[in-house]
């Protein structure tokens, strides 16, 4: 069943990769940052999205670090590496190219 | 720095594990802080919170994966969980893996005899870049063959060396020389080959001793008799001797001096050892009746060509056939193509669609035993996957996923597997080579000697390997699906034993129960034809007597015999013999009844000029009443015919009837190759002297006339009993001549040649067909026992309600004995379209004997009746009241 702002895999990958772009965040903020920046149209299925910080980090995507939360619990934030940022650009520009041609085919009369 | 994080997973999985539980409790933490904030209730916020993370069991265990060595990690916890569970069942994992290790060892054994016979490289360095050149022969086809239809003439190999642009270097040499050494105390009869100079320098093989040949040997015919020994020659004729470069051998009667001595390791180039290697240019000094060397069209020489580096077979295969096409413009209507393989022992097309069409069956049989040791490991997992249907029902539920468990339980089926092809393997390799060597010693008189080597290697271990890794999946998929896809409700509930359920897995068992007694009965018949062929071979009436009869056989040709001398030599041979005291009659024959030799010719019927082909043989007026073979028309031929090689020859009575049907064949004639006309004289009674078990080739006898005297061998007739007449015959010709290998046996012993083969595929096929027997037999106790078991409640109840014994008997059978019958009749029909197979074996029966398709079907029905009938004993004895409260 296909419901309105799920996630593909590989667009997963890459909106986590963007969520830390800015800086170190845990999971939970990760999730919130994309239904925040995206005018909460895009919901992150909170089910897929450990296994994949987890899978991005054992790409050496991102590195993983123990902090404490701003409300004082201990928390895995993680950050991009250079490998990760270098990944980030690559789709960034994967994505723009694709997203523009897709809209002028649908633009076509 | 991934990998030293999978490492860490491996090793520091506690900790790991604890991470990822705060990583969730802190997000769920977050997540419900967040509901509150949004005004929802406290307990509400937690469960909103909950539902939104999914699964938290699956995530962990999709983080776990995702970490862990995948395979690694988790292979090794269903590695100990599954040693653990077949640990708590010995007597289930005994027969699994004995019956595992049956059919793999059984497969591994018969592989490793193939790859020893036919698949392994020649036992020389690279052997990789070494291939052989075979001819095979398409249109209008005249050649003289002298071994097998590929072989290459001289002037044929010369011109592959001189134009080819792929190899090296290109060898040749001649498989099949008999010799005779003299030098020991007794003549000795040896095999050796004729060989291209470069023969051991294309192979790589450096002599242990002295030189190897060189180019001056080969230049002119005759013209270098030196020879290289074997290792093992060299030991048993020369004891060894450090110094025997350049001592002579005499071989076929003509000297030879030693060059060399190849090393111990290296045996030739086919199953049969090579003693000496000469040569190519003293072919004649070997064989002094044959003159190859200037012959175009004759076939004789074996190629073998060292590859060039980087050259590829496909180009090999280009290049020669340029030349071969070429050399076919020479022959018109006549195309040749090559046969192009990394060379093997027994490469030669001829050879390997023998043994390749022996192995194919072979393979096929005992593939049947592993699939029926499969189907009998299926079902046993089958009927103890419903007894853990609870523990695979609460695992799925509590969410372990599908795959996880299908992994573990096939983890369990692997290991089994694993156990069973390992111990089978060992025990195969353990034995074989005591049953090669047993196999090698029985071989018939006269077989060549062969080398077999049927160790081990990679090949034998990968086919070991993967096969049983193969069976592994093969007899474990089914289960594990079947296990993982059923209801959990029902499962939770325990509700296993239920009144009247029908089981799915009950079709699945009944099938493979059919499956198993279908295949078992396929091995059964035909092993029950070949046993019955043996018996007819062991018994058969060949159609003439072979009682009191001796036969001397000896080469005079090899040994350069001349006719005259032939003659004479001859002559003198048998007024000896026939002095000797019992001896009552002595005859001559080119080749002796059932010897295994066979000679051939084309011969044209008046007013037809179609050739036909026959078989003959060539002997002395008084052979047919030595061999008790009367005339059913007309006579034998006469003394004076016999002397003036006279154009008469004598004919079967099938022959007869099949050239002239309805027609008297006395007096009809027949024209040989040189236009010369034959006349019948008589027709014999028919008889199986030729092929034990067939009289229906066309077949006629020409007589033994002055010229014939060179190829003829001696048959005697004594009253005076075996021993006596073989020594005599052994000594008389000793007497006159010494170094004459003169082989004396009984004609009887030609028999044995005979039955050998049949001998050897039914103490094959019995053995098979014990084991499928054995192990079906099991397959249909367990399913029945397990079925019984499974309906102890039912049966309770039946009894309850009134039925008695006999009902519960036959209800309890007739649901056990149904799959049977099907799967029987299955095997009945499969084996009646394979029979045709084996019929080849089977000298003189039809392919559809009955008792083997009645008989064998019977028993079958018997046994797998009995099998089923101890479980159902237990089912008449259940107690209606334990019965009922067995849950």
């Amino acid at each position: 069943m296909e419901k309105d702002g799920d996630l593909m895999q590989g667009t997963l990958d890459m909106l986590v990769l963007k969520a830390l772009a800015r800086g170190a965040k845990h999971g939970y903020g990760v999730a919130e940052w994309i239904h925040e920046s995206s005018n909460d149209v895009l919901q992150v299925e909170e089910g897929a999205l450990y296994p994949a910080l987890h899978r991005l980090e054992l790409k050496g995507l991102l590195a993983a670090q123990w902090g404490t939360s701003e409300n004082n619990r201990r928390a895995k934030y993680y950050s991009l590496t250079p490998a990760g940022r270098k990944k980030l650009a690559e789709e960034a520009e994967y994505w723009r190219r694709m997203s523009g041609a897709i809209a002028r085919v649908m633009q076509t009369a | 720095m991934s990998y030293w994080m999978r490492w860490k997973s491996l090793f520091k999985r506690k900790q790991l594990d604890r991470d990822l539980e705060d990583e969730l409790a802190f997000h769920l933490a977050m997540r419900e802080a967040k509901n509150r904030e949004r005004g929802l209730r406290a307990e509400e916020a937690r469960y909103a919170a909950r539902r939104k993370l999914g699964n938290v069991t699956r995530i962990k265990e999709a983080c776990r994966e995702v970490w862990s060595f995948v395979s690694l990690e988790t292979t090794w916890r269903d590695l100990r969980y599954g040693a653990r569970a077949l640990g708590k069942n010995p007597g289930f994992t005994a027969v699994a893996v004995l019956a595992i290790a049956l059919g793999i060892g059984v497969n591994t054994g018969i592989f490793s005899v193939l790859n020893g016979v036919a698949l392994k490289l020649l036992p020389v360095p690279k052997a990789d870049q070494i291939v052989s050149v075979d001819q095979v022969f398409h249109g209008k086809v005249r050649r003289n063959v002298h071994g097998e239809p590929g072989l290459f003439s001289f002037p044929e190999y010369k011109n592959y060396q001189a134009n080819n642009h792929v190899f090296s270097g290109l060898l040749a040499y001649a498989p099949f020389l008999d010799a005779t050494a003299l030098g020991g105390e007794n003549p000795k009869q040896l095999m050796g080959a004729e060989a291209s100079c470069n023969f051991f320098d294309v192979l790589g093989e450096r002599p242990a001793l002295g030189r190897a040949f060189v180019e001056e040997d080969c230049r002119a015919p005759g013209g270098s008799p030196v020879v290289v020994l074997s290792d093992e020659l060299w030991r048993t004729q020369f004891g060894a001797d450090p110094l025997v470069v350049g001592k002579s051998i005499s071989l076929n009667r003509a000297r030879f001096v030693v060059i060399g001595v190849a090393a111990p390791g290296f045996r030739g180039l086919d199953p049969w050892p090579s003693a000496f290697w000469a040569p190519v240019s003293m072919q004649k000094a070997l064989e002094p009746e044959r003159d190859f060397l200037n012959e175009e069209n004759t076939g004789w020489l074996a190629l073998l060509g060292r590859m060039r580096p980087g050259v590829s077979l496909e180009e090999v295969r280009a290049d020669l056939g340029v030349i071969a096409g070429r050399i076919d413009q020479q022959y018109s209507g006549r195309t040749t193509t090559l046969a192009i393989h990394r060379a093997t022992f027994m490469g030669r097309p001829e050879e390997r669609s023998v043994v390749f069409s022996i192995g194919v069956v072979v393979l096929a049989a005992v593939g049947l035993v592993l699939l029926i040791a499969c189907a009998n490991v299926a079902n046993l997992l089958l009927a103890r996957a419903s007894s853990r249907q609870k523990e695979i029902a609460i695992r799925l539920s509590i969410g372990g996923s599908h795959w996880r468990i299908m992994r573990q339980l096939l983890t369990e089926s692997l290991l089994i597997a694993f156990l069973g092809g390992i111990l089978g393997s060992l025990v195969a390799f353990w034995s074989l080579e005591g049953i090669a060597r047993y196999v090698l010693t029985h071989l018939p008189h006269g077989a060549p000697e062969l080398m077999w080597n049927v160790r081990p290697d990679l090949h034998v271990w990968g086919y070991s390997l993967g096969l049983t890794a193969f069976t592994g999946i093969i007899f474990g998929l089914a289960p594990a699906l079947h296990a993982t896809r059923q209801d959990l409700s029902t499962a939770v509930k325990g509700d296993s034993g239920g009144l009247m359920r029908k089981s799915g897995g009950g079709m699945l068992r009944s099938t493979l129960v059919g499956v198993q007694v279908a295949v078992c009965m396929v091995l059964l018949i035909a092993a029950g034809l070949l046993m019955r062929g043996l018996h007819y071979a062991q018994t058969v009436d060949p159609g003439f007597e072979m009682r009191g009869i001796t036969q001397a056989q000896f080469d005079l040709p090899s040994q350069g015999y001349t006719v005259e001398r032939a003659r004479t030599f001859q002559r003198e041979l048998m007024a000896r013999v026939a002095s000797l005291p019992g001896v009552d009659q002595v005859e001559q024959a080119r080749v002796t009844p059932l010897g295994h030799q066979w000679e051939g010719t084309g011969l044209t019927l008046t007013g037809e000029t179609q050739e036909r082909g026959f078989e003959f043989n060539v002997v002395t007026p008084g052979f047919f009443a030595m061999l008790g073979m009367p005339m059913v028309r007309g006579r034998t031929f006469t003394e004076a015919e016999t002397q003036a090689a006279a154009p008469v020859l004598v004919v079967t009575e099938s022959t007869a009837r099949r050239l002239w049907p309805g027609q008297d064949a006395l007096g009809k004639t027949l024209r040989g190759e040189d236009k010369k006309e034959f006349q019948v004289v008589g027709v014999v009674r028919d008889s199986q002297a030729s092929h034990l078990g067939q009289t229906d080739g066309l077949f006629f006898y020409w007589p033994a006339g002055p010229h014939e005297q060179e190829r003829l061998q001696l048959l005697v007739h004594s009253k005076g009993g075996d021993v006596a007449a073989i020594n005599g015959i052994r000594e008389a010709a000793r007497g006159l001549d010494a170094d004459l290998i003169v082989d004396v046996r009984r004609l009887e012993d030609n028999l044995e040649g005979w039955r050998i083969p049949s001998r050897i595929v039914a103490a094959l096929s019995g053995v098979l067909g014990v084991l499928a027997l054995l192990l079906a037999s099991i397959g249909v106790h367990g399913v029945v026992s397990y079925g019984v078991s499974q309906r102890i409640r039912e049966i309770g109840i039946r009894v309850t309600l009134g039925a008695d014994g006999r009902d519960v008997m036959r209800l309890v059978l007739r649901q056990a004995l149904w799959p049977v019958v099907i799967g029987a009749l299955a095997g009945v029909i499969g084996c009646a379209a394979v029979s045709q197979v084996l019929s080849s074996v089977l000298y003189g029966m039809g392919a559809h004997d009955p008792i083997a398709f009645v008989g064998v079907p019977l028993f079958l029905l018997g046994v797998a009746f009995l099998a089923s009938y101890i479980p159902a004993r237990r089912a008449v004895r259940v107690d209606p009241v334990v019965a009922l409260r067995y849950e």
